[in-house]
């Protein structure tokens, strides 16, 4: 029971975070139909901009955060701008190869400038533990990593309902020629949100880096679960998204810890082809549209 | 007030307007007819600029704003409520309107606007927070017609708006129109339904496959026999 309960919050913990991820992700499909494979090394991006505002400065990666946040927002521009936007009404697999290409770029330009093996970005709070009851024992990184994931789709959701700009990215989403009747710079909403999905990165990359190893290949992972997550909540539906990054982070903790060895590893996929087959719209089916 | 000078405009290699001249008066209640194909609604998102211009200009006020991008065009208060109604299916009544009122020009006096709307539809204040994708047509057209009006507009354009309503419900469209057009708003309305729009329009042209056949008052265009000729293809 101690086990099932600390692997659940441990799950949940990391899954939050996994949300946080895929709702970038999500954000920008949902918006500008791109899915964005590069997504996972662009978060692999903002875990070495932590790691090289610490080695230059010994920025703690929670202090740095406040200026890999915005490079990352202003590097996310630039790429719409520049490469994405071009190629926007073209078929999709362009778009597709163009965010692959920007993988190997990426990849390999960390690769080049931080060498290929692992890192680490040390910081205060790693260490610190939690003790919930008197069996659950969790890390402080994990903690910090659940609230502000939690927050920031809290916050996200607010801007989404209550705000000109979030109901402008809604009306963007759900029909562009009508947005730019009303007078939305469709163009203008893109941009903003594709720099805000490759700026919650940065976020999301500070909430992993305490006690993860860091190397230059380990953006495609974050890419597939992102992928993943993104399939599980539907696409573009957000709350089933979040919802998508706890059910993959508790599977993958109770691989981990129930199934022996290498084969834990499968237990999430499982899971996802398992939802696909049952519920092939996403965990939370749309209203009628 | 809105003046189309030898306007062209199409899509890809296929040029749909060729040499379009109309001009609508301020406090005009101006009727587009044509049939299918004519080239009607190009002509009004060329003039909200979402089609480009090939040739030609579109004066407003005596200003050029040829080429002028659609947020542009919604600034100065040229609004168009599109054919098919496109209202927002996964927002409430309400934010589709708040985003009829979400350019500069409208936002300090959305409230205001907002509650002139729900005085011309009442059935849109009583269903404010339900889902603008699961009303009615006709209370889709009315919800398009009111996000058009959030938008403050100088003159209304809608495209096409009795397709697929019941005629009851066409009357009612009209009807508005006709009362806001009474209180001073210019209107354009692209329209098949020729009766219709014969009888409540002040001015009316007829496009026949991209050219101005034939323009004047109403009246005069119910007994013209290029009307009949654009229509029928006789």
């Amino acid at each position: 029971m101690d086990m099932f309960l600390q692997s659940l919050a441990q799950g949940l913990l990391i899954g939050s975070t996994y949300g946080l991820i895929s709702l970038g992700m999500g954000l920008t499909y949902s918006v500008s139909g791109v899915i964005n494979f590069a997504h996972g090394d662009l978060l692999s991006l903002g875990m070495f901009l932590a790691l090289a505002c610490f080695t230059a400065f010994g920025l703690d990666p929670y202090i740095s955060v406040f200026i890999t946040f915005p490079v990352m927002v202003a590097f996310g521009a630039l790429v719409y701008r520049f490469l994405i936007r071009p190629l926007v009404g073209s078929h999709v697999l362009m778009v597709i190869q163009l965010t692959l290409g920007l993988t190997f770029i990426v990849q390999n330009g960390l690769l080049m400038t931080f060498g290929g093996m692992s890192h680490r970005v040390p910081s205060k709070i790693e260490a610190d533990l939690i003790l919930l009851g008197d069996s659950v024992v969790l890390r402080s990184a994990l903690a910090v990593a659940f609230a502000v994931s939690v927050a920031l789709a809290g916050l996200l959701y607010f801007v989404l309902t209550r705000t000109d700009t979030g109901r402008s990215i809604r009306a963007v989403h759900q029909n562009a020629k009508a947005a730019a009747l009303m007078g939305i710079s469709v163009d203008r909403v893109r941009t903003l949100t594709f720099a805000l999905g490759v700026g919650l990165l940065a976020i999301a990359a500070v909430l992993l880096t305490p006690g993860t190893p860091l190397h230059p290949s380990q953006g495609l992972r974050y890419t597939v679960i992102s992928l993943m997550v993104m399939v599980l909540g539907g696409m573009t539906n957000f709350a089933g998204i979040l919802l998508g990054g706890l059910l993959f982070g508790i599977a993958e903790a109770f691989g981990t810890v129930y199934v022996s060895g290498t084969s834990g590893m499968i237990v999430p996929y499982a899971m996802f082809i398992l939802v696909l087959l049952l519920r092939p719209e996403g965990l939370l089916k749309r209203r009628a549209s | 007030m809105l003046e189309v000078v030898g306007l062209n405009a199409g899509y890809g290699p296929v040029n749909v307007l060729e040499d379009v001249t109309i001009r609508v008066d301020e406090h005009a209640f101006f009727g587009l007819l044509g049939a299918n194909n004519a080239g009607k609604s190009t002509l009004i998102n060329a003039l909200s600029g979402t089609v480009a211009a090939r040739g030609g200009r579109i004066m407003f006020d005596g200003h050029d704003i040829t080429g002028l991008g659609p947020e542009k065009v919604v600034e100065l208060g040229i609004i168009q409520v599109p054919e098919g109604r496109l209202v927002f299916p996964q927002m409430s009544v309400i934010d589709n309107l708040m985003l009829g009122g979400y350019s500069k020009r409208a936002r300090g006096q959305r409230r205001q606007r907002l509650d002139e709307v729900f005085d011309l539809f009442p059935r849109l204040a009583e269903r404010r927070s339900q889902m603008a994708g699961t009303l009615s047509g006709g209370e889709q057209q009315m919800l398009a017609i009111g996000r058009g009006l959030a938008a403050n507009p100088r003159v209304l354009m809608l495209d096409e708006p009795s397709l697929g309503l019941s005629p009851l419900f066409v009357q009612n469209i009209f009807k508005a129109l006709s009362d806001l057009h009474k209180a001073g708003l210019t209107i354009l309305v692209v329209e098949q339904n020729l009766h219709l729009t014969l009888s409540h329009a002040t001015r009316c042209a007829v496009l026949e496959r991209g050219r101005v056949v034939v323009e004047g008052a109403g009246d005069e265009l119910r007994n013209d026999p290029n009307t009949r000729r654009a229509y029928l293809g006789l």
